[in-house]
């Protein structure tokens, strides 16, 4: 039996779900949230890029992707599955992001500190599909175009740039997790790829 | 959509479609067109290439076990206050004796002060007069060693001779 009751998180209107064992009578967790080393595994490299292509920063990213695993995961019980894990955790980073920004420590490192995503290195983990070599350095070049479009794109039309198309998140989870109407992430989801796509070739 | 002029798909019907709200009549344009077919197709997989790659480059940046971080404030919850109660009652159990002893000791030593016998006014004074009377004899009897080697009578030989010296 699933019961599923409406107790607001932290992230307010991100619900989980606790599935009972109707035969024992006594909560059981039925979730891959219980094993910390299988959601690092499966999902921290997620939330590094996320984190990392929608701030740029890809220091803060690891920092971020670990507090947000180790808050998922000590929080796990408020889970109760309305929504996937991955975008669970997503908006988990979300707020740990947010908190993050606004602490005195990170306004200084920001000021004298600032670290930027190498998209040379980047495009050096392209993945080796058996392609000629000009293709490879095609896909390369692509690829470092891409990450360059982003850049210039709003932190707005970039953060749901990415959920929409890295993350393949849902509107109605993007509106929920950033806390916008729907309209909202349409207006800068439309201005975000009408700005990629006219970048990288009016018509790809 | 399409526009007037083109047989293809608006701009914006194109990014309806990229999004997920694509009416019937784009998705029917796109399983008659290849070009338009082609152009989505075409941005699908240049963004799977870019995840791909950024997922390659996420998995390759270093990372901390949180086995640690997470046991540790698992313990800190489910422990907290039995560790608290513990470090309290060793506290207790160091601290009571401890002040227990130098009260005690304080206690006994403003007691037994005031009950010491002889301390009373006449017996301060006998004491005092005792300590003048041998104060009185030592200081007759005791010869300063600069009378006993005529130090003190007068000016050293050389001391204007020296005083001279410096003036000059």
């Amino acid at each position: 039996m699933a019961a599923y009751t409406a107790v607001p998180t932290h992230m307010g209107v991100i619900y989980g779900r606790r599935l009972e064992s109707s035969l024992a009578g006594r909560v059981t967790p039925i979730s891959e949230l219980d094993d910390i080393d299988a959601l690092v595994r499966t999902y921290r490299a997620r939330i590094v890029r996320f984190i990392a292509y929608s701030t740029g920063d890809p220091d803060l990213a690891g920092t971020i992707a670990q507090d947000t695993l180790l808050r998922a995961y000590n929080g796990r019980e408020n889970f109760r599955g309305e929504c996937s894990v991955s975008t669970w955790l997503t908006g988990i980073a979300i707020h740990v992001l947010r908190d993050h920004q606004r602490t005195e420590k990170y306004k200084f490192w920001k000021r004298v500190k600032s670290s930027a995503i190498d998209v040379h290195e980047m495009a050096s983990f392209i993945p080796a599909d058996g392609s000629s070599p000009e293709g490879q350095l095609l896909a390369k070049e692509k690829v470092k175009h891409l990450a360059r479009i982003l850049e210039t794109l709003s932190h707005n039309q970039r953060t749901v740039f990415l959920m929409k198309f890295s993350e393949e998140m849902p509107l109605t989870d993007i509106s929920e997790v950033l806390g916008m109407s729907i309209t909202t992430v349409k207006t800068h989801l439309h201005r975000a790829l009408k700005a990629v796509r006219s970048q990288l070739g009016a018509k790809i | 959509m399409t526009t007037a002029q083109s047989v293809h798909l608006t701009e914006e019907a194109m990014n309806d479609v990229l999004i997920g709200l694509s009416l019937p009549e784009s998705d029917a344009h796109l399983a008659a067109c290849p070009v338009c077919s082609g152009q989505l197709e075409e941005f699908r997989s240049q963004m799977q290439l870019f995840n791909q790659t950024t997922l390659a480059w996420s998995e390759a940046r270093p990372g901390v076990n949180l086995r640690t971080g997470s046991s540790r404030k698992v313990y800190q919850g489910i422990f907290a206050p039995a560790v608290w109660a513990l470090a309290a009652t060793v506290l207790l159990a160091v601290g009571l004796p401890i002040w227990n002893h130098f009260h005690r000791s304080y206690r006994n030593y403003a007691v037994v002060l005031p009950a010491a016998p002889g301390d009373n006014a006449t017996q301060i004074a006998e004491d005092n007069d005792l300590l003048r009377s041998v104060n009185a004899a030592l200081n007759d009897n005791e010869v300063s060693p600069l009378s006993e080697y005529h130090l003190a009578d007068g000016p050293h030989p050389r001391r204007k001779a020296r005083l001279e010296v410096r003036t000059q």
